[in-house]
């Protein structure tokens, strides 16, 4: 019990020393407090409910072939999502070509296909040594 | 018998169908998320320390390549936390909805940093991604936010711990796999943080250059074999202010005498090569050689206390990094140079013509470019 308390004292004091810092130390706290707030909102209230959506679709997916579509979503769909800035390429600048200097629609869609190719091969093997240890 | 692990809808609740939304599921991310955000707070406070040290704080200026591994850890690391972070509030999303929304005082206050720790989680990834790809898309300056929100981070993470452990014991250290299904799912995420990782590695890493697909950066790829993070435009240098034959530096404050060099001057003075990174805030590094002048050698023909600090000016004319700091034990360092070429040319403009600091184990924002003034304090 003493150890809890002093754990949840330890917490408390980093959050109030972070919002303290936020407070007095950021240039934008309210805007600060937008994005956190905001944050939470567009993650719960849009992309949850969207990946769900396409989850519940792939279980239309013949059962054959499940796996693999679930497979290469999953790892392709947060590949995809941590890319996407640099695919969007806002951050590119004039003065600068070294920022942002490759063509990542391109190499991303490599990656995506690298991800695919793995999937299917990964889950024959699986589905191979299912079928080679069922005892029939 | 074997007691399996419990699902994490309650089951009034019939939408999530999926056994992955259970809890040993989000124990076992729980883990390894605790572990990730134990290392970005860690490698993020080194970062913070060697940029702001407070007075007792000195950095040594060796292993070469510290900071440039604490700091791609932090940020390629942190890049292939998003999918464990995904994964984990996928796996819990049920616990949004349940029934009673709040059963007591406790509860509704563990609600509560339960937000927090989410807001901040999603914050701090969201804006570190932004931030390595050049998106200022947020009203507020990067660093101070994201610097303040890891505390509120840690200290949310710290209660959640305390909270769940039991749980976590139960599951995950007690009980037998039971099931293909999740493991399968486990090993799907940690594919998709191992794809992450590796298609960013080469940033900093520069053997995995070529497989560096989606990283913000290439090692090669910038001026002279070297990328920029600052351009001589962006800092408001132009090439005849840098061209300028009334250019010097100059070596002046707490001195015996005062030195000033003009560009011959200095490229007639003993000189040194140097096999450095420039290993940048936002995680990516690249290695160079780099040749010039010796800052001790320099220092101790102005003459100086030993344990001196000494600051350089740069001929920037705007930003927060005109100016920089460097500790005794790094000017002392015989690998610390006012370079004034790198990889056999004359350094670019962009690289901070006519003459840059290159030094160990220090954040590429302080190898300050443009040096026109060393002041010894
Ligand atoms: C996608 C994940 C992340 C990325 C890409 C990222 C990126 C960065 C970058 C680029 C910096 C350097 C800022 C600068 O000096 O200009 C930084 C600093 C820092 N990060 Fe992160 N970060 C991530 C996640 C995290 C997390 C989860 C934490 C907290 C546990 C954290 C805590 C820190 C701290 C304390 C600093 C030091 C800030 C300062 O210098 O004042 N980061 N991060």
């Amino acid at each position: 019990m003493k150890t809890r308390i002093t754990a949840y004292a330890i917490g408390a004091g980093f959050i109030l020393l972070g919002l303290w810092g936020v407070l007095t130390g950021t240039t934008n706290p309210r805007g600060w407090a937008f994005w956190f707030a905001g944050a939470v909102i567009v993650h719960d209230g849009i992309f949850v409910p969207f990946v769900l959506l396409l989850g519940a679709l792939t279980t239309r997916v013949p059962a054959s072939h499940r796996r693999f579509v679930q497979a290469t979503l999953l790892v392709g769909g947060a590949v995809t999502l941590v890319a996407l800035p640099m695919v969007l390429g806002f951050g590119q600048r004039a003065d600068n070509p070294s920022i942002l200097p490759l063509a990542y629609g391109r190499n991303l869609i490599i990656v995506l296909s690298v991800i695919a190719v793995v999937a299917v091969v990964w889950t024959a093997l699986a589905r191979h040594r299912k079928r080679s240890d069922d005892p029939r | 018998m074997v007691r399996r692990a419990e699902p994490l809808t309650p089951s009034y609740v019939p939408r999530f169908k999926s056994r992955l939304h259970d809890e040993r599921v989000a124990a076992w991310l729980g883990i390894w998320l605790g572990v990730a955000f134990t290392s970005a707070f860690v490698t993020g406070l080194i970062s913070h320390f060697m940029q702001q040290p407070p007075g007792w704080l000195m950095w040594p200026s060796r292993p070469v390549n510290l900071y440039r591994v604490t700091q791609g850890l932090h940020v390629i690391g942190g890049l292939a936390t998003i999918p464990l972070l995904l994964a984990k509030m996928w796996t819990v999303y049920p616990r949004l909805f349940q029934w009673p929304p709040v059963r007591s005082v406790g509860h509704a206050v563990e609600r509560a940093l339960i937000f927090v720790l989410v807001g901040a989680a999603l914050f701090q990834v969201v804006t570190g991604l932004l931030n390595i790809s050049y998106w200022y898309a947020f009203p507020f300056f990067f660093t101070s936010a994201h610097y303040w929100t890891a505390y509120i981070l840690v200290g949310a993470l710290v209660i959640h711990v305390v909270n769940k452990w039991p749980k976590v014991h139960r599951t995950v250290m007690k009980h037998p796999e039971d099931g293909l299904n999740r493991r399968g799912f486990l090993l799907g995420v940690a594919a998709a943080s191992g794809t992450v990782a590796v298609t960013m590695v080469g940033e900093a890493f520069s053997p995995l250059a070529k497989v560096a697909l989606l990283a913000p950066r290439r090692p090669g790829v910038g001026p002279q074999g070297v990328p920029v993070n600052r351009s001589a435009y962006a800092a408001g240098v132009s090439l005849a202010a840098a061209n300028d034959p009334a250019w010097r530096l100059q070596v002046t404050g707490r001195v015996q005498r005062e030195l000033s060099f003009s560009l011959e001057e200095l490229q007639a003075l003993p000189s040194h090569s140097a096999r450095l990174p420039i290993a940048c805030v936002e995680g990516w590094s690249a290695g160079a050689t780099w040749q010039g002048i010796r800052l001790r050698d320099l220092l101790h023909m102005a003459g100086v206390a030993e344990d001196a600090r000494v600051r350089l000016i740069s001929m920037e004319v705007r930003g927060i990094f005109r100016t920089s700091w460097v500790s005794s034990r790094h000017w002392h360092d015989p690998l610390t140079l006012l370079a004034l070429s790198v990889n056999g040319e004359t350094l670019d403009l962009d690289h901070g013509f006519p003459c840059r600091l290159i030094a160990p184990n220090r954040p590429g924002v302080h190898q300050t470019k443009w040096v026109r003034q060393v002041i010894v304090v």
